[in-house]
């Protein structure tokens, strides 16, 4: 009986630092079982639980592109106990995955539109996945206009900061990548992520928005999108709850009838509306 | 007992209507007349709903720290509750000033899941409480129960692997539901200490080990504290004598220290307080 | 097929039992009586009303070890725990917990993700179902429509009377268990009566009930009502009413780990506590005790209605009998429908 409890071995194979504060990190995860790998098919917006045994389990969202063969990564936040063991780890050790849990980010919805990506600080990983996901060469016909405004407190706190740089050289994708307050390095934009998405302004007409940050930004930024015209089925994010078995079975991830490790954790304005307020 | 149920109800309504009492903790009515239940008066028009008898054994003082620091409650206590007052008050858990205290002077208690009289064995049960303000009936006469201690006579008296024997085979019948510690009016810690991740003190699962880390520190953070108010071994749903080990603990620090808990606004609890003439036993 | 078997020879039936699995059965203990996996015959009791914890152990114990690991220091030594178990009996489970397996079923094989733990067990045991002919305050399993001796969802079904158990075969796997038992004998034509007058006035014992009718929606409805403060005022927040549930599901995993050896286990856990939802960040969803008692009663009366259609609790008033403040869940979900 296939066992959804079961860890798979993978190899961490790089590790990044991605923050100023050292919190932050970037973890490239092989598997050791090629078959594995074959069996692991995700999609953008996913997650899966990462395991090291004697210290647990901690879900986190996965931050690679399906079109990124060879490999999947994790950024991750030290926190828990799961968390803070990962950080402690070098390059070659082995630790356990399962996965890929949960729904994704809709693509087949977002086919064809154009899509607004906004992300704040830390909860910019699955969106991240997004983006590569659909600047794929194969991939960046069949999505319209790409805008992304991404923002942290401060520029030492912005993640994956050579990729974005690279992005910015493309003529394929708009980025305003913006900080609460900038330092001496600094030459970009400040102001903070809701202000710049009103700045921007992006069309509400066949488009998407696409969502992830701290529930605060979150707050503030929701209404610059109803502004500019957005309905609730198109604003789309991603919840965080406690979770454990990821597969909708030890019961405390739900809100509502809901489990978020199953029928989430993405949804949309519209979808939460209907949730119990419980989150 | 009906005479007690009236003037509680005509205590809570005056307090209530008069604002001297934002709420008043007493009991009320549960699914059948055998199971009356901690019932929580906020308006005038709660108070028919409360009742007194034989089987409201609560310890309502359990849900004073709910409430914030200044809200002004009335609570009805009968004999251990009135002690766990006193504790909670040394501890500015609660203040005098916010609070009424209806007493009760009622001894015979049942518990109603076992259908047995909660006495001296299994409780402090002292006839009357120790502090109120009101007292709802005639001060109940004193009797010779003997020593809520008497029944640690068959504890002591084991040799020491029989009695490790004895409290083993209890410990590990624990479930680790944690009713003991959320029953107990004392056991106020947010978090315990037994719920916290970084680190963790015991393993989740039970077993005799990880089920002794937690009662065993919870009878420390309890000694000098527990006023017998045999709570937790009622709340117990694998019937775990835990009131024993506190009494024990409590008979030990009256012998070293010559204090009972919960006696006195005056006194010190003897775990914060020094003197140089203390027992110099606790140390071994 | 209804067999019989004399009460002085239980001891000799049950240690048949033994011989063809490991078997699960009432067992005496200081607070009452409760499920345990049997080594000796004689502990076995059938004298007894309702166990303190359900069976949900049978297939869904408190601690289920998953993998064992020694931590070294470069690498970890795995060795999985094998779902190969061994055939299982459930022997003497009243009816309502018959039922409860059958609602766990369905959150264990969700949306085709099958938890192996429950799945392994629940194919290999065999149901032994047990009448019985009195009624609690507390129950209220009438409202599910299940009664004291309802055969549904066993695989033998078993009635005592003064002299004899008699054992009726209500499957094919129950057939197969009995007739493999030398112990007993063919049942006469006055067993044969005697069972399905027991069966008859198992259904006619009649417990508190509640209509069923609405209620998921309407407790949908007052999810932010007041009430729920109110009704949760005595609650203690322990984790007695879930632990002692047979429908209650909710579980952890943790790693256990004792001088680098552990093992990584499902444990119960509670939605009652207050760390079940609490967040590595410090966020926590449900940090008021009503948010909780809320959780656990709509969990069991509307959200798993939405999900799998039918109610997750069979009546077995354990909850209620066990709550150290007597909060009964009946009367909890009776006021709250009415209070729409």
């Amino acid at each position: 009986m296939h066992n959804p409890y079961r860890p798979i071995p993978v190899e961490i194979t790089k590790i990044v630092t991605e923050v100023d504060t050292n919190d932050i990190k970037t973890f490239r995860l092989s598997f050791v079982n090629k078959e594995d790998e074959k069996n692991f098919k995700y999609i953008p917006g996913q997650f899966a639980e990462l395991s090291i045994f004697g210290k647990g389990e901690s879900p986190i969202g996965i931050a690679s592109s399906p079109t990124q063969p060879g490999y999947i990564e994790f950024t991750v936040q030290k926190a828990g106990v799961l968390t803070s063991a990962l950080h402690d780890l070098e390059e070659g050790t082995q630790i356990g995955i399962r996965g890929p849990l949960g729904n994704s980010w809709p693509i087949d919805y977002l086919e064809g539109k154009n899509i607004v990506i906004v992300g704040g600080g830390f909860a910019f990983t699955t969106l991240r996945s997004l983006v590569n996901y659909m600047l794929y060469e194969d991939n960046r016909s069949r999505f319209g206009n790409i805008t992304v405004v991404y923002g942290a407190r401060t520029p030492g706190l912005l993640i994956y900061k050579n990729e974005l740089a690279a992005w910015e050289e493309r003529d394929d994708i708009d980025m305003y990548v913006t900080v609460d307050k900038g330092d001496e390095t600094w030459a970009g934009r400040e102001g903070f992520v809701p202000t710049v998405c009103k700045e921007v302004g992006p069309s509400s007409e066949n488009a998407v928005t696409v969502i992830c940050g701290p529930p605060i930004m979150i707050r503030f930024t929701l209404p610059v999108f109803f502004d500019l015209g957005f309905s609730k089925e198109n604003i789309i994010t991603s919840l965080e709850m406690k979770m454990k078995c990821g597969i909708g079975k030890c019961g405390r991830c739900n809100v509502g009838e809901k489990y978020i490790c199953k029928d989430g954790p993405v949804f949309s304005l519209a979808e939460l509306d209907k949730l119990t307020p419980e989150y | 007992m009906k005479d007690i149920e009236n003037r509680l109800k005509q205590e809570a309504k005056r307090l209530l209507e008069s604002g001297e009492a934002e709420v008043v903790l007493a009991y009320g009515r549960g699914y059948d007349e055998k199971h009356p239940m901690p019932y929580a008066a906020k308006a005038v028009s709660d108070v028919d709903n409360i009742v007194f008898d034989e089987y409201c054994t609560f310890n309502m003082t359990r849900y004073l720290t709910e409430y914030p620091l200044g809200t002004k409650i009335a609570i009805a206590v009968k004999s251990c509750d009135s002690r766990t007052l006193i504790v909670l008050m040394q501890e500015e858990k609660v203040k005098r000033e916010d609070i009424v205290i209806l007493g009760i002077p009622y001894r015979d208690m049942i518990d109603s899941k076992t259908g047995k009289a909660i006495d001296n064995s299994t409780a402090c049960n002292l006839p009357n409480p120790v502090l109120y303000d009101i007292l709802l009936g005639d001060e109940v006469t004193e009797r010779d129960d003997g020593s809520p201690y008497d029944v640690l006579k068959e504890l002591e008296e084991m040799e020491l692997d029989v009695r490790w024997e004895f409290w083993s085979k209890e410990f590990s019948k624990c479930i680790r539901c944690y009713a003991c510690r959320k029953a107990c009016p004392m056991c106020y810690c947010d978090p315990c200490f037994i719920d916290q991740s970084q680190p963790r003190w015991a393993d989740k699962s039970p077993s005799l080990e990880s089920n002794l880390m937690f009662h065993l520190t919870r009878f420390y953070h309890l000694a000098g504290r527990c006023i017998d108010c045999g709570e937790c071994s009622r709340a117990c749903p694998v019937d775990i004598p835990l009131h024993l080990f506190h009494k024990k603990v409590s008979k030990e620090c009256e012998e070293m220290f010559d204090q009972v808990s919960g006696m006195s606004l005056d006194d010190k609890q003897v775990m914060v307080d020094f003197k140089m003439e203390d027992s110099d036993e606790i140390l071994l | 097929m209804l067999k019989k078997i004399g009460l002085e020879k239980l001891n000799e039936f049950v240690s048949a039992l033994i011989e063809k699995g490991t078997l699960f059965a009432p067992v005496k203990g200081d607070a009452g009586v409760d499920f345990q996996e049997i080594k000796n015959a004689g502990d076995v009791t059938l004298d007894f009303y309702n166990t303190l914890q359900s069976p949900k152990c049978v297939f869904f114990p408190q601690t289920d070890d998953m993998v064992r690991y020694r931590l070294k220091k470069e690498t970890t030594d795995i060795e999985e725990i094998s779902l190969d178990f061994e055939p299982r009996i459930a022997f003497g489970i009243r009816p309502c917990d018959v039922k409860s397996f059958e609602i766990m079923d369905k959150l264990f094989t969700r949306g085709g993700i099958v938890d192996p733990y429950w799945e392994s067990r629940r194919k290999n045991t065999t149901i032994m179902g047990y009448a019985f002919d009195a009624v609690d305050p507390a129950d209220f399993y009438g409202a599910f429509g299940i009664h004291a001796a309802d055969t549904t969802g066993s695989d033998v079904f078993m009635v005592k009377g003064e002299k004899n158990l008699l054992l009726k075969a209500i499957t094919e796997k129950g057939e197969k268990l009995l007739s493999s038992v030398d112990t007993l004998e063919d049942a006469l034509e006055e067993d044969r009566k005697y069972f399905e007058e027991r069966l008859k006035k198992g259904a006619e014992l009649e417990t508190r009930t509640l209509s069923l009718e609405g209620v998921a929606g309407k407790l949908r409805d007052m999810f932010g009502s007041p009430y729920w403060e109110k009704v949760a005022a005595p609650c203690l927040n322990c984790g007695v009413c879930t632990f002692v549930c047979p429908t209650c599901h909710c579980f952890d995993i943790q790693d256990e780990t004792l001088f680098g050896e552990g093992t990584r286990r499902k444990i119960w856990d509670s939605c009652m506590f207050t760390d079940f939802t609490l967040e590595a960040s410090g966020h926590n969803p449900r940090t008021q005790k009503s948010q909780r008692l809320r959780q656990r009663v709509n969990h069991k009366f509307s959200y798993y209605v939405t999900n799998f259609e039918v109610t997750s609790c069979v009546g077995c008033g354990r909850c209620t009998r066990s709550c150290p403040v007597n909060i009964d869940i009946l009367t909890v979900v009776e006021e709250a429908v009415e209070s729409v």
